[in-house]
């Protein structure tokens, strides 16, 4: 069943792939632009085998990693007071909803000033980016709880801290959860841009070196790899979703 | 009537401008098992909120032993009438009945075997691990009496916690918590809206009426010890208090 499914989502970019690889051998895609998948994925492999794909990928991953950590750092505390304490929710909500909308990558000359081309300037921009969607996520998931669980932990005895800690945030967290895997995904879309427009390191200055020297399969390359370590990442966060928050899948008959 | 161990002082409560409680005043005795009876929305919970220190009340005041209740005590537990919110949905069934532990600092080292006794005592002894959205609605109540009684409370404050199990279970639970209140000489506050129930069940029946909820009628109930199904209901006297008690409940719940 499971197998069948598979079959099933391959079929459409299997057909793709074919489609085009035989419009570049038949001229009606120019091959400089293009590339095609019979040169793509040697240059995958080679790249694998050499351990350059390795290497760029742990430098991006390894700022998108610092940057979604900083963003979890702060916006998941941050969302559970102001998801707590109204009044604080309604004077933050104008700054919030000004500071969201600035492009992170208007970010990068600030940043660039601040720490130069390194591992700090993808992770910072990268953490401006995923600090909202943790932010705004962890409001909603803590303002949604059920007040009587609150009112548990009081009738028990529990203080305001220890509620917050032993209610509040596993309360919350399912709606967390989903917070954090759609900030990781951002993290690595922004790490990327990042070096693609200014940063010397990762994947992205991988592929744009490749772009300037001609080498379009390598382009491709990196282009596919990327979006496989995304899928793999966000399929890994899934399954810990699912794994930490069993209470929650158990009830809904996807234990 | 000994020195009361627990009294309700002249209590009002307004939601708004609506009165709910006017000049609720009884004493409860220690070891007493006190049922409240009242038509449904007569501000029996509420009430019971004041009692545990939940809310305040606009007048006077919840005395235990003679102080104030102002604050929620790990000496008052209540058991709430909404039973589906008031567990936590990330702790399995031992777990929630754990927390009470917790929440007293009962030492580590005994817990287990305590949440294990207290689960033999409502018969969720095989449930122990399960998550409460895995449990009926009965079974989940259950749960939450036996967070009541781990927390060793010196009164026992509970909103009809029988009210949405079937007659077999309910019946057996009554004979349950009166046979262990009656041998841990567990002060109860037992609100329930089944007059039948109240007879049964308590040495006093508080009879409220609605709107505003007053005291209308308290009535001691002559009956033996340890009581019976059978025999108890079919007594004169539970007819007698039974004609007696029926008339207020009837009255107001018709309106
Ligand atoms: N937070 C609140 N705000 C406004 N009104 C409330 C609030 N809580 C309860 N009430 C009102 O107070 C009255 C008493 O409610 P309460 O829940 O105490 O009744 P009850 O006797 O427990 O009823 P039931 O038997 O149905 O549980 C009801 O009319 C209810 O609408
Ligand atoms: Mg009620």
């Amino acid at each position: 069943m499971t197998l069948r499914r598979l079959l099933l989502g391959l079929v459409f970019p299997v057909a793709l792939l074919a489609a085009w690889e035989v419009s570049v051998r038949a001229g009606l895609l120019s091959e400089d632009v293009f590339s095609r998948i019979s040169r793509i994925v040697p240059a995958l492999l080679e790249g694998l085998a050499d351990g350059t794909i390795v290497a760029r990928t742990y430098e991006t991953l390894a700022a998108a990693l610092f940057g979604w950590a900083i963003a979890a750092a702060i916006g998941i505390p941050l969302g559970l007071v102001l998801g707590l304490v109204r009044p604080l929710e309604r004077l933050t909500l104008v700054t919030i909803e000004a500071l969201r909308p600035v492009p992170s990558a208007a970010l990068i000359p600030i940043v660039l000033l601040i720490f130069g081309f390194s591992l700090e300037l993808d992770a910072t921009v990268a953490a401006f980016a995923c600090l909202w969607p943790v932010l705004i996520v962890t409001t909603g998931a803590v303002r949604g709880i059920e007040p009587r669980l609150l009112e548990v932990g009081r009738a028990l005895g529990y203080g305001a801290l220890a509620r917050i800690w032993h209610f509040a945030l596993p309360a919350a967290l399912p709606g967390i959860a989903v917070g954090l895997r759609v900030a990781f995904g951002i993290a690595i879309v922004v790490a990327v841009t990042v070096e693609i427009a200014a940063n010397p390191r990762g994947l992205g200055y991988a592929m744009i070196t490749a772009q300037q020297s001609l080498r379009a399969e390598v382009m491709y390359a990196y282009l596919f790899w990327i979006g496989l370590v995304g899928w793999l990442i966000n399929v890994a966060m899934i399954r810990a979703e699912r794994h930490w928050l069993r209470w929650y899948w158990a009830a809904r008959g996807a234990a | 009537m000994a020195q009361p161990i627990f009294a309700f002082r002249d209590v009002s409560v307004r939601f708004g401008a609506t009165p709910i409680l006017d000049k609720v005043g009884f004493d409860v005795a220690p070891e007493e098992f006190l049922c409240l009876v009242g038509p449904s929305g007569c501000g029996k919970t509420t009430l019971l909120r004041v009692a545990a220190g939940l809310i305040r009340p606009q007048e006077g005041r919840a005395e235990f032993e003679g102080r104030a209740v102002a604050e929620p005590t790990p000496e008052l537990a209540i058991v709430f009438q909404d039973y589906s919110r008031a567990l936590l949905p990330w702790r399995t069934v031992a777990g929630n009945v754990e927390l009470a532990l917790e929440a007293r600092g009962a030492p580590r080292a005994g817990r287990a075997a305590e949440v294990k006794r207290l689960l033999g005592i409502i018969g969720l002894a095989d449930h122990a691990q399960k998550f409460p959205l895995q449990l009926s609605g009965g079974m989940q109540q259950r749960v939450q009496i036996a967070r009541a009684l781990a927390q060793r409370p010196r009164i026992l404050l509970m909103d009809e916690p029988f009210g949405s199990l079937d007659a077999m279970t309910r019946q057996a639970l009554q004979d349950e918590i009166a046979r262990l209140c009656k041998a841990e000489r567990q002060t109860v506050v037992f609100v329930t809206h089944d007059l039948e129930e109240a007879i049964y069940l308590g040495d006093r029946v508080v009879a409220l009426e609605a709107n505003p909820g007053r005291v209308v009628e308290i009535v001691e109930i002559a009956l033996p010890r340890p009581r019976d199904q059978l025999t108890t209901r079919e007594h004169p006297r539970f007819l007698e208090y039974r004609h007696r008690l029926f008339g207020h409940l009837a009255k107001k719940e018709a309106e």
